[in-house]
């Protein structure tokens, strides 16, 4: 066993962690560490301790694929944020790096009391019994005396109960007085214990949800039966409803047709039923045969699995203090070390059981608070390593009371920064029998335990959450990497690295770290569905995840490796990576993706030449066969409405509804091919399953679906049943929409209407018609030339730009002199000038419009025109453009010709005679044009027929009919008075055809006149500026 | 860049909602319910959104990509303290200089760091001449007060400028040894010592501070020999094996030891410094050596020590399946049979503490079939002590010996009488240990 002989230099401090965190931006990135010489000679080259070249690992798909059919019976679903805090009230303070969260222990009690009321006013409500009347009927005479009535009561509760959720709750006086006068003695329990203990609770829920150690190692182990590198192999993993069933899962790995070696389930696996939920399996092979530990709360449990034989259980330990820890000897059969919450190592033998080794309840070598301890074996069989929070020891089992080693501690021996933390030591035994690789939240570790508390190599994983699952692949002895396989809990994040090194040459980091597919990046090729399903498929697939393995293999020339992930929902998935010589680009697989191997292979307009939209190839056939959340609350013809907008912040936390969102909107969509079709199938046939099982599950142990708000009282019985002007119309879409929800299916927009109109596109933005900094900024990088722009704006320096624009005038002016004649020269000139002097230069030319008119493209905006807006509409250009508004407020009498208006002060001529600087001008004119806006004006004139379609008539549009239809979002349509009064305000027009086509989203549906005001009282403006 | 991660807080100040661990981002679940607090910018968001997707198109190896996102990245910025250029395996070098000297000027605190970063580039691409100029310019750089890190990094500096001038010099030793004494010129000499000079100034100071050095301390004291200074170049290793400030460093006893070993120092110094090693890394490889060495000593005492050296040795999963240790343990117990079982009590000792373990750790019937296959000399060597230590019914010793004898092998007859004629001591062995567990 040798000992790597120039180690990488570096300093050495001792004390509290004390290092600065790294440029947050930096990161694990760059830093090649110190260098060393790779011989005695520095001709032999220098070697960095993070080398950039390794092996390259390409995913030959586009996401994990389900390698086993869902876990159909799993109902257990995560805690969200949204169950236990206050809707938004998290804080992120993002200097101190805190959070603070408010639970909402009330809401808490509040179910407590509703759903065991028994409990909770028992013996106080049979006492007041007697003197409680609850009929409507009105007491009379003697019964008076000791008896109140609370009908009024009641009923305000009832309609209390109908508000639930709302926020905007007015509380009558009758039920205030009430709550007053009862508080101090109505409770069962006293009110104050019971808050503090649901408070702790809570406190402990919020805890885990942050971060959850119980599952750290992972319930998901491989073994290969026959070697490492055979094709064949054992999967390990719990499944079942709660997670206690040990499957012992037989994998056959083929070669697919890419070369690529994929998974395949063999059999039915041989299943044990525990006595709780599998938190940890732990697996290795030692003397020809496996052994296989198995941890769960107050349970742990031992396997000996032998070629060809069925798995035979050992025994089982049960332990007072819930175990955190189970692992495996890799030296000797049938041993293994177990760590419980109360700070006791164990050395677990089968044959002669447990042996504690030592027992503290304090943390090693600073106070920290987590029970949690972790334990490994080391290159020493009778040492073992024992870690807590603040580092690792080495213990020897011959001697454990006796002085232990530091093997690591978090410290500035280590280079640990300030709050760093133990998350999972793992021992790198089939790497390097020397080597422990130990895992903070912030940074990765390899410690040799020859040289104790200096770690051989640091780097910062970069992940969101820390890593709680570790997995490890030997490198073959030529000289091949290491692979290091980190994986994190709530955020599903897989981290691939590489390291070599160790015995002939220090330590290593090679190649680039890799982020590998997540189970959850699946959402963003999923079918059409409906938002239900969808929801529904966010909180399945986005659950956190309970184990990650990896083997690897080979299949002729091509080296697979195998990345299995478990969900804690007991889904397995599985992604293939293949290893890619760095020489030939393999032109052999088609569907793989190679953006990355070389840069100078593909340009980035060819990466993108590839992009799919989300979806395409999987396809839409599960639609169908998907069971509709509708049935549930479309009972009878009451129609309700999502309540999903009301909890906007907080609802569907978690579940973000745009896939690209997952992972801090990391992910881009963008750039990962599609998934190939075998997968696409693969993938369906598992959501035709999973949608199989959801059927058939039982009606209370489905999973949660936000509340609903019956639209009832949303609008008065009168409104609801007013008759509408079209009456056929109306009674054909009530039919259609009955239909609909009878047979399930989605209501389009086109069976409602009486003409089938095709959905009019939104018309074309015409840059010329925004004149303004932003849109022409906007405008220019649409166009791609938006550098170019900028360097424009921003110029060398104010002297430069001045100089230039001088000469430019000059030259400008002589041509113009030479050559122009029809125009007059003072106003020409005077106009460039306008143009050279402010930023909006495009405008003159639309000064000049209203004179002359422009000739406005007119044909391509007319084809574009919305039908919608009728076939009275005249052939006219299209009211919602700015364009449009010009060319009608041009014709209009006195306009901007009119030396009187307070307009006349924002012209750029005006301000430059004034004296006011340039860069003051477009202030100015801001400040200015609040005056010139303020009366406000009616709306203009509307076509009738629009007017009393849209605006006018008791806003029941089709776009909510939509909405409700859908049962997604709830819907606020506009009254025309507020439409009109936003007119005012500065705001993108919302052209109608855009608010009607959207309408069926989150919209507020503009009305035409409303959209029209807007504009056209920008319009106004900018035309007046200039 | 504040926003990016979260500054980490001590402890004691997190409130009694924060998580028992400090995370370094909060999960992006947890970001939802956001609403009120203190808002981020939108600097800040647009910052954090660039900088998410430069990380992302890294970690998928997409350098192109990334590097366009950067560049849009700096032209927005201007000012940012990344320096990705490095992950990017096919920028060339003229970039990378423009790149570098650009990531120097933005800001101070990182000057130095990223002149080193720059060096370490030059280095591992054999631009040696080149990384020596940036040396000398980043060495001479002084801004103001040095925090503690930039001192650091200046020292480290001075020590990679040390070590280049090392390697010069020994080019220059090079020649010499190549030419004759009488072709090397005064000058040439002259320009040696210069090298030498600026060396050993610059190594010495950087081994002062407690730290990892081996490549320094191994040119500083190549140096100190070529020039005689013996005495210098020993307190130099001695200091950097022995004091307590100093990290417990493997190499550093092994660094002693070679020069200890290469001035011919006495075997009882050589023992001294192994016999530390060894309490520190009882795996090391130098244990053989020790072993060596102990055994050939007439103290009994010593030749205890190697028995146990060489069992310890043995103990450690990387030396499982060494043919020299294991041929150096079997040496040792014939050795002890054959001297009329003189020191049998140390073997027992030995054994003792070992043999509810070796049996499945060493000897198991697995190992044989494998050692077998793999190795016949170390399942040959091995067979002889599973049949001394755990007497002739092992299943190693069995296993071994049946395949040897149906492959007419010689020496597992003799293997086999050998066995057979100490049968006594096994019994000796175990008897004693077993009356020794009983006591």
């Amino acid at each position: 066993m040798q000992f790597p002989a120039p180690l990488f230099p570096g300093p050495h401090r001792a004390g509290p962690p004390s290092r600065e965190p790294p440029c947050p931006a930096l990161l694990g990135w760059g830093g090649r560490g110190p260098v060393l010489g790779a011989g005695a000679e520095p001709r032999q080259g220098f070697v960095p301790l993070r080398s950039e070249k390794g092996e390259n690992w390409e995913p030959a798909d586009a996401v994990a694929v389900p390698l086993l059919p869902p876990n159909a019976g799993f109902r257990v679903l995560a805690v969200t944020p949204h169950d236990i805090l206050y809707p938004g009230r998290v804080r992120r303070k993002l200097q101190a790096g805190r959070t603070e969260a408010a639970l909402d222990f009330t809401r808490q009690l509040a179910h407590f009391f509703l759903d065991h009321p028994e409990d909770a006013f028992g013996a106080m409500g049979q006492l007041l019994q007697e003197n409680f009347h609850l009929g409507e009927a009105r007491l009379r005479g003697k019964a008076c005396e000791n008896v109140v009535p609370l009908s009024a009561l009641l009923r305000e509760l009832s309609h209390m109960d109908a508000r639930r959720g709302c926020r905007q709750l007015w509380v009558s006086s009758r039920l205030r007085g009430f709550c007053h006068l009862s508080q101090a003695w109505l409770w069962e329990l006293p009110l104050g214990m019971l808050g503090e203990r649901l408070h702790e609770e809570l406190a402990l829920q919020w805890d885990q949800l942050l971060f959850d150690d119980a599952p750290t190692g992972g319930a998901l182990a491989w073994l290969p039966t026959g070697g490492i590198g055979a094709s064949r192999g054992c999967l390990l993993h719990p499944a079942g409803p709660a997670m206690d069933q040990l499957c012992f899962q037989d994998v056959v790995l083929a070669p697919g047709e890419d070369g690529a070696l994929r998974p395949c389930a063999q059999g039915s696996p041989a299943q044990f039923k525990l006595s709780g939920r599998v938190r940890q399996v732990s697996a290795t092979q030692v003397d020809g045969a496996a052994f296989v530990g198995v941890r769960s709360d107050y349970h742990c449990g031992a396997w000996r699995l032998q070629p060809g034989a069925v798995p035979t259980p050992l025994q089982v330990v049960r332990t007072t203090s819930p175990a955190s820890c189970l692992t495996v000897s890799p030296h000797l059969p049938g041993e293994l070390s177990l760590c419980t919450h109360s700070g006791a190592v164990y050395l677990w033998s089968v044959e002669t059981g447990l042996q504690r080794l030592c027992q503290e309840p304090e943390t090693m070598f600073f106070r920290d608070a987590s029970p949690w301890r972790w334990s490994e074996f080391t290159a020493h069989p009778r040492v073992l390593s024992y870690a807590d929070r603040t580092g690792v020891q080495c213990l020897d089992v011959r001697a454990p009371t006796q002085a232990r080693r530091d093997l690591f501690k978090v410290g500035a021996e280590a280079g640990c920064q300030r709050g760093e933390r133990v998350v999972l030591p793992l021992y790198l035994g089939q790497a390097h029998p020397a080597q422990h690789l130990i895992a903070t939240q912030f940074s990765v570790y390899v410690v040799d335990e020859r040289f104790p508390l200096v770690p051989a190599l640091r780097w910062e994983h970069m992940m969101t959450v820390p890593p709680i699952f570790a997995h490890m692949m030997p490198g073959s002895p030529r000289g091949r990497s290491h692979k290091v396989l980190l994986g994190a809990q709530r955020t599903q994040e897989l981290m691939l690295l590489q390291c070599t090194g160790g015995s002939t040459s220090a330590c290593q980091l090679v190649g680039a770290p890799r982020r590998l597919h997540t189970i959850a990046d699946g959402l963003q090729y999923l079918p059409a569905m409906t938002p239900h399903q969808l929801d529904w498929l966010h909180q399945r697939l986005g659950m956190p995840a309970a184990g990650v393995t990896a083997t690897l293999g080979r299949c002729g020339p091509l080296e697979s490796m195998l990345v299995f992930q478990l969900s804690e929902a007991g889904d397995l998935f599985y992604q293939t990576l293949l290893h890619s010589q760095p020489a030939d680009s393999s032109p052999e697989r088609g569907h793989a993706d190679e953006p990355s191997t070389s840069p100078s292979l593909q340009t980035p307009a060819q990466a993108v030449q590839h992009l799919p939209g989300p979806g395409t190839s999987c396809g839409s056939g599960t639609e169908g066969e998907e069971e509709d959340r509708m049935e549930t609350y479309l009972s009878g013809l009451e129609v309700l409405v999502n309540e999903d907008s009301e909890d906007e912040d907080s609802g569907s936390a978690g579940q973000p509804t745009d896939p690209g969102a997952q992972g801090q909107g990391r992910t881009s969509p963008n750039q990962t091919p599609a998934p190939s079709p075998a997968i696409a199938a693969q993938y369906r046939r598992w959501l035709a399953t999973l949608s199989h099982a959801w059927k058939h599950l039982a009606e209370p142990a489905k999973p949660r679906v936000p509340l609903t708000l019956s639209q009832r009282r949303l609008f008065t019985r009168r409104e609801l049943g007013q008759v509408p002007g079209d009456r056929v119309l109306h009674q054909q879409a009530r039919r259609q929409l009955r239909r609909a929800m009878r047979e399930r299916g989605l209501v389009v927009g086109c069976a409602l209407g009486s003409e089938p109109s095709p959905l009019p596109l939104p018309c074309p933005v015409e840059p010329q018609a925004w004149p303004d900094d932003l849109s022409e900024r906007l405008t220019a990088s649409w166009v791609g030339g938006w550098s170019n722009w900028w360097e424009e704006q921003q110029g060398r320096s104010q002297a430069r730009q001045a100089r230039v624009r001088a000469l430019r005038e000059q030259r400008r002016r002589r041509k113009r002199a030479r050559g122009l004649c029809s125009l007059s020269g003072s106003f020409s000139s005077s106009l460039t000038c306008q143009s050279d002097l402010s930023d909006f230069s495009d405008v003159s030319a639309w000064s000049v419009g209203s004179r002359a008119p422009t000739p406005v493209p007119a044909s391509p905006q007319h084809s574009l025109a919305p039908s919608l807006s009728g076939q009275d509409a005249p052939a006219e250009p299209w009211p919602g453009s700015p364009l449009a508004c010009s060319t009608q407020l041009s014709q209009e009498p006195g306009g901007s010709q009119d030396p009187g208006t307070p307009s006349q002060l924002l012209s750029s001529q005006m301000l430059r005679l004034r004296g006011v600087p340039r860069e003051r001008r477009k202030t100015l004119r801001d400040y200015l044009s609040i005056f010139t806006e303020s009366p406000v004006e009616p709306p203009p004139e509307v076509p009738s027929s629009q007017a009393s379609r849209l605006g006018g008539d008791h806003r029941v549009p089709l776009s909510q009919s939509q909405a409700s239809s859908l049962g997604g979002e709830r819907h606020v349509p506009l009254s025309q008075s507020q439409a009109s009064s936003l007119g005012g305000e500065r705001h993108v027009p919302l052209s109608q055809s855009q608010a009607s086509s959207l309408g069926g989203g989150q919209h507020v549906p503009l009305s035409q006149s409303q959209a029209s005001t807007g504009s056209q009282a920008k319009r106004k403006r900018a035309r007046m500026g200039f | 860049m504040d926003g990016f991660v979260e500054q980490p807080a001590p402890r004691e100040e997190w409130g009694s909602l924060a998580p028992s661990i400090h995370l370094p981002l909060l999960p992006c679940l947890l970001h939802h319910p956001v609403t009120r607090g203190p808002k981020e910018t939108e600097f800040q968001k647009t910052k954090e959104a660039c900088l998410n997707y430069i990380q992302d198109a890294l970690l998928q190896n997409q350098w192109q990509r990334a590097a366009e996102f950067m560049i849009s990245y700096l032209e927005i910025l201007e000012t940012s303290t990344v320096s990705k250029r490095k992950t990017a395996p096919e920028s060339n070098i003229e970039e990378l200089n423009y790149f570098t000297e650009r990531m120097k000027n933005l800001g101070v605190k990182y000057y130095l760091k990223v002149c080193l970063e720059h060096i370490f580039y030059l280095l591992c691409n054999g631009l040696i001449d080149e990384a020596y100029q940036n040396l000398t310019l980043a060495e001479s750089w002084r801004y103001g007060e040095q925090t503690a890190a930039q001192n650091d990094e200046l020292k480290l500096i001075q020590a990679y400028k040390g070590l280049l001038d090392y390697y010069n010099w020994s080019k220059k030793r090079e020649a010499m040894l190549e030419l004759d004494e009488e072709n090397f010129t005064d000058s040439s000499e002259q320009e040696m010592h210069n090298f030498f000079r600026q060396a050993a100034v610059n190594l010495k100071e950087i081994i002062k501070i407690p730290g990892v050095w081996d490549p320094f301390v191994v040119s500083y004291v190549d140096l100190l020999e070529f020039y005689g200074d013996f005495d210098e170049a020993r307190e130099v290793l001695t200091e950097y094996a022995y004091n307590s400030k100093f990290p417990p460093n493997p190499n550093a006893h092994a660094y002693l030891y070679h020069f200890l070993k290469r001035r011919g120092e006495s075997k009882k110094s050589l023992v001294s410094v192994l016999k530390i090693l060894h309490k520190t890394v009882p795996s090391h490889e130098l244990m053989l050596e020790f072993y060596t060495m102990l055994k050939k000593s007439k103290k009994d005492k010593k030749r205890r020590l190697g028995l146990e050296v060489i069992f310890e040795v043995l103990d450690f999963a990387g030396w499982k399946e060494n043919v020299k240790a294991w041929s150096c343990l079997a040496e040792q117990i014939k050795q002890i049979l054959d001297n009329s079982n003189k020191h049998l009590d140390w073997v027992k000792e030995e054994w003792n503490s070992r043999k509810d373990w070796w049996p499945a750790f060493h000897f198991s019937h697995y190992l044989a079939k494998r050692n077998w296959q793999e190795n016949e000399k170390l399942a040959y060597e091995k067979a002889l002590l599973a049949g001394i230590l755990l007497g002739k019914d092992c299943k190693y010793y069995k296993y071994v010996l049946h395949q040897g004898c149906k492959a007419k092998k010689k020496r597992f007859q003799t293997l086999k009488k050998f066995v057979k004629k100490h049968n006594s001591a096994y019994l000796r062995i175990t008897a004693c240990s077993d009356s020794s567990t009983h006591l």
